[in-house]
């Protein structure tokens, strides 16, 4: 049985719905007549207010009563969102989300200007004579005023109550339709240790007696209808209710003003039984029966989903992590004896642990899109705070990354993306003595390439201004005056510590802090970071990221006495290290089929003793398209490597992303290919330097 | 909310709060009742708080009561809780006094 705190439940479901909330809103500003934006911000509304009004959030139900009222207008089609009010629209939801999480730092006064915003936007075009909508409502149909009233069944899903959504408020709101005769199904109420106490279990059978059409019914439902199956089948006589008369059971006046005995036979001392629906429906109800189906095709959506703590994930990956390690040791065991028995077993074992794993894995694995969401409203609040007109466009949300690996991407795409509207899309005047489009362009796009996932934020703004950062690198000293160095090269400097071309120091960027940054995460991710750019059509990011940063395949391979881990992703091919390129000592090139390219012997960087192996082995890895050949003793083989973090003592060592437990019970260290290529890179143009000396 | 051991039956006071936020602790508080003593009586005169999920934990309760043949004795409906009650169908005494045949008033 959980035991989770109901606040934290709320809270974590708060947190969806204002994701809902922004996006809905965000989309009005671009689809203001889309009526099912307008009811989704106030499903997430009105779900806010009962959950927040249920678990003791008051403010926030206060607040967000106030807001739903200044928004009615907008609910009611008589005005139209526009940007202005789509804006207070969004600072009321950030307001709302403080009151949540973070309370202390909410002020009255603001929340009170907000509204008072809200309002104005609201009322700025409100008609010089009211409307009375009672007034607008069409006559009823000659069928509808000859119908007696509806008889309803009302079954919620059992999650309900958690979400806020409170059944008794909705009967309330129904039988202000008119006479209602409601009779509680209790035959699902579960014996106590069957029971979840947070759970609906109770139904009802309601008899509304009032000609009311269906859409009014389907109103009080509105907010609650994807979590409940209401059947729905007209009255078409007036029954004789024959109501007792009703006990005053309450010394104040009964909420519901008109509640009879039931209408549905009891047997005393016995639950009352179900009562079936009426079969009366006529022909026309039958799309309701259509509506049913969809409703329980979306119950079983919902059963097939489980809220799961993110902790236990992660304590699950190191339960598969800790298997893996022994099922290695295991079968180093079996390979090293003979018995046939006890091999099959270890390599049965090895199939489930590597089955566990892929699992694991993907149970972990989280959609981008998540993520994508959140920088709607970057763009948005960039875009209007700029005067820069933004369209911002994703793709491939449904890519699917490792959930630790969407957290630490958050960082970086906000500062890509800031960067992106900052710097690259120009102003309007520009733009257009350009010849381009007012409105400037970011994509966000994600795409699986293999056992990698590439982000690319693009946009077609002026794209990178080559000689002024080549000046800006001359000028901080990175490079010599007159230095022979290809554009690619000199976009490198960007991810300098503490270099911007910026001439202006804004809140948003040019104090040179962030793409260095962002580099370092991503290649702490085992991701490496590419620019690609055309002058006046804007400038391409793109992130290479692995799927996970919890399990990899890797290449194990030994250097001396050591072993260590090669990622697998980054390894392109193997190839011996000839007698020739043992000759090339000093100049570290290898010839593969007409290219050269650079290698690190990993003795000489490892500081193996002993003598090397007769024949050298040289594995080419690449990170982009710089491609570089690590010599090693010996490669071993395939290894499923479970990673483990190094300790702080080893926070200097760069080379290393980390290390794993072979089978034999000793460490291997994981290579940093990102930081091995950059280091040949190096070494490469320091020989170029002494060279030219 | 607390057991009375020294009286000859077992009384238990539900607490003022009896809504969703803390109808887990009471639902852990009647199953050990339930699991102590032959005869349960059950206090509702101090429920302030009570919703969809407090009438599902004492129809729950007096069904177990009489599935085990140890009939649950709930006592002094709270106004508050009858309120509820009504709200949720309930509406007439003899209602009440079907799904809940044990109840008294006294108090």
């Amino acid at each position: 049985m959980s035991a989770m705190d109901p606040t934290e439940v709320f809270r974590q479901e708060a947190s969806e719905l204002f994701e809902v909330l922004e996006g809905a809103l965000l989309d009005l500003g671009q689809r203001p007549d889309d009526r099912e934006l307008v009811d989704s911000a106030f499903r997430a509304l009105h779900t806010i207010k009962g959950s927040g009004a249920m678990f003791g959030f008051d403010k926030v139900a206060s607040f967000t009563h106030e807001f739903e009222t200044a928004f009615d207008r907008v609910r009611k089609g008589e005005i139209k969102p526009t940007q202005e009010l789509i804006s207070v629209a969004l600072a009321a939801k950030d307001y709302i989300r403080a009151l949540i999480e973070d309370p202390q730092s909410t002020d009255d006064i603001i929340g009170e200007a907000i509204l008072d915003d809200l309002k104005r936007f609201v009322s700025a075009d409100m008609p010089a004579a009211p409307v009375v909508e009672i007034a607008e409502a069409s006559p009823p149909s000659p069928a509808e005023s000859r119908r007696a009233g509806w008889h309803l069944y009302l079954e919620f899903e059992s999650h309900i109550l958690r979400n806020g959504s409170n059944p008794l408020d909705l009967l309330e709101d129904l039988c202000k339709l008119g006479p209602c005769f409601v009779v509680p199904v209790t035959d699902g109420v579960p014996f106590l240790d069957e029971m979840e106490p947070e759970d609906c279990y109770l139904k009802w059978d309601v008899k509304l007696h009032a000609a009311c059409d269906k859409d009014a019914i389907d109103d009080v439902f509105m907010f609650v209808q994807d979590e409940m199956k209401l059947t729905l089948s007209p009255l078409e006589h007036v029954e004789a209710p024959a109501p007792a008369p009703l006990l005053q059971l309450l010394d104040e006046e009964p909420v519901i003003a008109e509640v009879a005995a039931p209408v549905v036979e009891v047997v005393a001392g016995q639950p009352v039984a179900r009562a079936e629906p009426q079969s009366d429906a006529k022909p026309e109800i039958k799309r309701e029966a259509a509506a049913a189906r969809r409703e329980e095709a979306k119950q079983e959506r919902g059963i097939a989903t489980v809220r799961v703590q993110a902790e236990r994930l992660d304590e699950l990956m190191d339960r598969v992590g800790e298997l893996v390690i022994a099922q290695a040791r295991l079968t180093q065991l079996a390979a090293s004896g003979s018995d046939l028995s006890i091999k099959m077993i270890a390599e049965e074992i090895e199939r489930l642990a590597s089955s566990l794993r892929d699992t694991t894995m993907g149970a972990r694995m989280v959609p981008i899109g998540s993520l994508f969401g959140r920088f709607r409203r970057l763009v948005h609040d960039l875009s209007r705070d700029l005067s820069k007109p933004v369209e911002f466009v994703t793709s491939g949300e449904d890519t699917e990354l490792d959930k630790t690996m969407i957290e630490c991407l958050a960082d970086p795409l906000v500062h890509l993306i800031r960067n992106a509207i900052d710097h690259g899309i120009e102003d309007t005047a520009t733009r257009a003595a350009n010849g381009k489009t007012e409105q400037g362009r970011i994509e966000l796009a994600a795409v699986h390439s293999g056992a990698q996932v590439l982000v690319t934020v693009k946009d077609n703004g002026g794209g990178l201004n080559t000689a002024r950062i080549r000046a800006k690198a001359e000028e901080q000293g990175l490079i010599v005056a007159g230095a022979v160095l290809t554009d690619h090269e000199i976009h490198q400097f960007l991810f300098h510590p503490g270099f911007s071309t910026a001439q202006t120091i804004s809140a948003l960027s040019g104090r040179g802090v962030g793409m260095d940054v962002v580099k370092r995460t991503i290649e702490n991710m085992r991701g490496s970071i590419d620019l690609s750019t055309r002058p006046g059509q804007g400038t391409i990011v793109t992130l290479r990221l692995p799927l996970t940063l919890a399990i990899i395949e890797g290449l194990l391979i030994r250097v001396g006495e050591g072993r260590y881990i090669i990622p697998l992703p980054a390894v392109e091919e193997c190839v011996e290290l000839t007698a020739e390129d043992e000759r090339s000592r000093g100049r570290n090139f290898l010839n593969v089929r007409g290219n050269l390219v650079p290698f690190l012997r990993l003795r000489e960087l490892m500081a193996a003793s002993g003598a090397p192996d007769r024949h050298q082995k040289t594995i080419i890895i690449s990170t982009g398209e710089t491609r570089v050949g690590l010599v090693a003793d010996q490669i071993i083989g395939n290894h499923q490597t479970v990673i483990k973090s190094l300790s702080k003592l080893h926070s200097d060592v760069t080379i290393f992303s980390g290390a794993t437990i072979l089978g034999d019970g000793t460490a291997a260290l994981i290579l940093d290919v990102a930081q091995l290529v950059s280091l040949a890179q190096s070494k490469v143009e320091k020989q170029h330097i002494n060279e030219a000396a | 909310m607390a057991l009375n051991p020294t009286e000859p039956k077992w009384s238990l006071r539900l607490p003022a709060d009896c809504s969703i936020a803390a109808i887990r602790n009471v639902y852990e508080l009647i199953r050990e009742a339930f699991g102590r003593q032959e005869r349960l009586e059950i206090d509702c005169s101090s429920v302030e708080k009570a919703d969809v999920t407090s009438i599902q934990l004492l129809l729950s309760t007096a069904k177990t009561g009489e599935a085990q043949g140890r009939p649950v004795v709930l006592t002094s409906f709270s106004q508050s809780l009858r309120n509820t009650l009504c709200r949720a169908g309930f509406a007439s005494e003899a209602l009440i006094d079907q799904h809940f045949p044990q109840k008294k008033d006294g108090t």
